[in-house]
């Protein structure tokens, strides 16, 4: 699948330590009152490799609390794991950690 | 009429009637103009903005969240279709049987099967505003059918969860 290159930053000023930069984006996913949970639970085995155990507690997570972070890292990595999970259809979001 | 579904070989029968047969072969005509974009009026759809949510929850990124549609966008979209066509297809194309269609998918066609199935109950539960606690007592009578159309999806894409789950731990 396609993914976005965002350009490269080339100008920061040397020595300043990009703080904005260095903190992951995280990718989250929202509660919704469509998605079977069992369903929810194979797509986080299926996409991230996550155990039974993991993909049911984040499952779990989503259905109580209303959201849970399913993965981590950098911009790129998010978008893709973004559009993997709207691909299967679960409401997912990124954003960077507070 | 419930179907049945369940793990066969590599992959997974399912047995279906021909009211149920007719039902999931009718899903692309109605599933697929609203995947491709192609139904009237579709930008203000809530549908569509369910089946194709933003990336960016930050109302800043918008720069970033236009980059990412264009790139995913149109694979997303050919993805989808694609799953439709693969479950409409193999119904379609399915031999009968004592008036029953019996399907044989592969545990990937499976896949496909889950992520349509899921669009369309995305598209029909969207539309009829589903709640998570459905109370099917308290449906107005003109959605009713609507509403056992769902339930059915609900029930299938269950099954079908069940039988290739047992893969994910293999």
């Amino acid at each position: 699948m396609t993914t976005s290159t965002a350009p490269v930053e080339v100008d920061e000023p040397i020595g300043d330590v990009d703080v904005v930069a260095d903190r992951p984006w995280l990718v989250i996913v929202w509660n919704d009152p469509i998605n079977l949970m069992s369903y929810v639970v194979h797509v986080f085995q299926k996409l991230f490799g996550y155990t039974r155990e993991k993909a049911t507690r984040l499952m779990m997570q989503v259905h109580h609390e209303g959201k849970a972070i399913v993965s981590d890292g950098p911009r790129e990595k998010a978008e893709i794991d973004v559009a993997r999970l709207h691909a299967h259809g679960l409401w997912a979001t990124m954003q960077r950690d507070a | 009429m419930s179907p049945k579904v369940q793990r066969h070989g590599d992959g997974v029968e399912l047995v279906f009637d021909e009211a149920e047969a007719t039902l999931l072969g009718g899903l692309g005509e109605q599933l697929r103009p609203l995947l491709t974009g192609e139904a009237p009026n579709t930008d203000l759809d809530p549908v569509r903005e369910r089946l194709f949510p933003r990336a960016y929850s930050d109302p800043t990124e918008d720069e970033a969240e236009d980059d990412w549609q264009l790139a995913v966008h149109g694979d997303l979209v050919r993805e989808r279709v694609e799953a439709l066509d693969a479950l409409t297809t193999a119904v379609t194309a399915a031999g009968k049987r004592r008036s029953r269609r019996i399907v044989h998918i592969s545990f990937e066609d499976a896949e496909r099967w889950l992520t349509a199935l899921n669009d369309a109950r995305l598209a029909l539960g969207t539309r009829l505003g589903v709640t998570e606690y459905l109370d099917y007592g308290k449906v107005p009578s003109e959605e009713r059918g609507a509403y056992e159309i769902y339930g059915w999806l609900t029930y299938l894409q269950g099954e079908l969860i069940e039988a290739v789950a047992v893969a994910d731990d293999d």
